[in-house]
């Protein structure tokens, strides 16, 4: 313990408080020893137990911490060298046998596949835990609710599989000639270009599919934990259940369902192995839903195995891991910040 | 002249949760303009009996009724009667404060908008006089955007009487206003109450004898389900005519 003067005045006391705070911290481990041997013993086993939990809550945040570093370790060459630099993020040419690294290609690749899964998964899946929250009877709401959270333990390769077999030949033979044999949609520069189906489309599709049960089961959650007092005063002033789902439990399930979308979004984008199936693997920039993408976790998965042979493409692979954990990084953080604002503005506390 | 007397009557009214029988037979009317306090020791049902009597029951799969419920003369479990315009027309105010988790404002104009009120002068206007009804205006007016959930816990309770009576209720339902407040806060809703007989005919749920007998024109006194007396409050506080009454208002049962 460190021993204080009698004679300060508070002033002086709120000071050393400050000073306690920066100790060293030799000083603070041999504090923390002292204390225990002069300890007895239920505050030994507290003290102890204080220790033994801090050692695995401080390495799961050191990891990530660890992971930082490392990518940036690997990454730095490609960023420092004159052929790379900063630049290779909004270049587009990829082409390692000329000294050509640039991965703006593949990031739009993943904007674009992550955009269209959130666009479709997001308004069916809030559509469906709406179901399951308010309309669904309760006797069959926990085996939908069970299957669904089943749906999410499915093996990414096996929604590749399918994809491949089922939802690329659907896509090249039947919906793209629909799309654009109708006088409707086919004047749409989006659905243009001939397509085997290998495609933009299929990944966002496939991608939408692995994000439903997450979306499902998180805003589901979210608007179970709306209080029925809630929706009672809603039905005593005279809301029909469609006006109490809308206005009042989506509402005030908000925060958790906006952070559910987002963290979804994370998820989304670091996906690899069913979109690697599915999306075609070109090097260009998609111009239609029909064109085949090349992804950021694709190019990573390939290319590894082969990119040795030039240290900057190495460096270039590692560029891109890179960005990716630095994009799911400001994914979660956005999530913190929209609930924080959410509850905010709805006056709840947490 | 209207074909009714009463805005609600009650004619033999039995419900059940389940196998549960939980009010047995019960025949009463309430007064317009008057307050009327249910009293009842826990679980009498005092509660299911002003949840019946805007059907929020409805919603428990388990529940069912027989007897009848007339509000303005119709019977309110009649096919085709329309509970949301029911609902409209029986404001309720719950045992805990339950405001919606949005601003002060918005909890106001919800049921307004609800049934078809868009004007924004007119929503303004309305905010402005059932703030004032319920005693709370004085309090809020300077910032009607702040969350509605980080008002006290009193404030909180008169914003949910103001926003039932934003829809303009003739008859308001309350299921014990005060249980959950400080006695400062529920001396405040009681005064309103007694004020807002002037225009609303309010029932009232307490398990509280003495607020009962400080509030209310008629009290009822219901146990195990049974309506053992109903008459004016002076008289039961009197004289008793049910040792069972007497019992309860002694305080040896509840």
């Amino acid at each position: 313990m460190v021993t204080k003067d009698d004679s300060r005045t508070q002033k002086d006391e709120v000071a050393s408080n400050r000073i306690v705070r920066v100790k060293s911290i030799p000083q603070r481990i041999l504090d923390a020893l002292t204390d225990f041997r002069d300890a007895d013993r239920p505050s030994r086993i507290d003290k102890l137990g204080r220790v033994g939990l801090l050692i695995p809550a401080f390495a799961s945040t050191m990891i990530i911490i660890l992971i930082l570093t490392f990518l940036w370790y690997e990454a730095m060459p490609i960023f420092a060298d004159p052929a790379g630099g900063p630049g290779i993020i909004v270049n587009p040419t990829w082409d390692p046998s000329r000294d050509s690294y640039g991965i703006a290609i593949f990031i739009v690749g993943s904007l674009l596949c992550t955009g269209i899964a959130i666009g479709i998964a997001v308004p069916l899946g809030l559509a469906g835990a709406i179901f399951l929250s308010e309309y669904c009877p309760g006797r069959l709401r926990q085996p939908l609710k069970m299957i669904i959270e089943m749906m999410a333990a499915i093996p990414s390769i096996v929604y590749g599989l399918w994809a491949y077999v089922v939802l690329v030949p659907y896509i090249g033979n039947t919906l793209a000639p629909a799309l654009q044999s109708n006088p409707l949609t086919a004047w749409i520069p989006f659905f243009q270009g001939e397509t085997n189906g290998l495609s933009l489309i299929a990944g966002g599709i496939i991608l939408a599919i692995m994000l439903l049960p997450t979306v499902v089961t998180i805003s589901a959650d979210a608007l179970q934990t709306v209080p029925r007092s809630l929706r009672e005063a809603s039905y005593a002033l005279g809301a029909t259940q469609s006006e109490t789902a809308r206005k009042i439990t989506l509402s005030a399930a908000l925060p958790g369902i906006g952070a559910a979308v987002i963290l979804s979004l994370g998820r989304a984008v670091g996906e690899t192995m069913a979109i690697l199936m599915v999306t075609g693997n070109s090097l260009q920039i998609p111009y239609t839903i029909f064109d085949p993408v090349y992804v950021m976790t694709s190019i990573i998965t390939n290319q590894l195995g082969y990119a040795f042979v030039f240290p900057l493409w190495r460096s270039a692979l590692f560029a891109i891991g890179l960005i990716l954990l630095i994009m799911s990084i400001c994914f979660t953080i956005t999530a913190k910040l929209f609930i924080r604002w959410g509850m905010k503005t709805r006056g709840m506390t947490g | 002249m209207n074909e009714w007397e009463h805005h609600i009557e009650v004619q033999e009214l039995s419900t059940w949760f389940g196998k549960k029988q939980v009010l047995k037979r019960i025949s009463c009317y309430f007064k317009d303009n008057t307050v009327t306090a249910i009293m009842g020791p826990s679980g009498c049902g005092k509660s299911t009996f002003l949840r019946t009597l805007n059907r929020l029951n409805d919603l428990i799969p388990s529940f069912r009724r027989k007897g009848i419920v007339r509000f303005r003369g119709e019977d309110i479990f009649s096919p085709g009667y329309s509970v949301y315009n029911l609902r409209k027309n029986i404001g309720m105010v719950f045992q805990r404060p339950n405001p919606f988790p949005m601003s002060v404002r918005d909890n106001i104009t919800y049921g307004p908008k609800l049934h078809g009120v868009n004007d924004e002068d007119e929503l303004d206007d309305l905010v402005e006089s059932c703030l004032k009804k319920a005693a709370l205006w004085d309090e809020v007016k300077d910032d009607l955007d702040q969350p509605a959930p980080n008002l006290s816990g009193g404030q909180q309770q008169r914003l949910c009487i103001a926003r039932a009576l934003s829809v303009d209720p003739p008859v308001l339902l309350m299921d014990e206003p005060v249980s959950a407040l400080d006695p400062i806060s529920a001396g405040k809703i009681e005064e309103l109450v007694v004020q807002l007989k002037k225009d609303y005919t309010i029932i009232m749920v307490t398990h509280n004898v003495q607020q009962a007998f400080r509030v209310s024109d008629q009290a009822a006194f219901l146990y195990l389900g049974e309506l053992v007396e109903f008459d004016k409050t002076s008289r039961i506080a009197e004289a008793p005519t049910d040792e069972r009454t007497e019992a309860f208002i002694t305080g040896r049962i509840g």
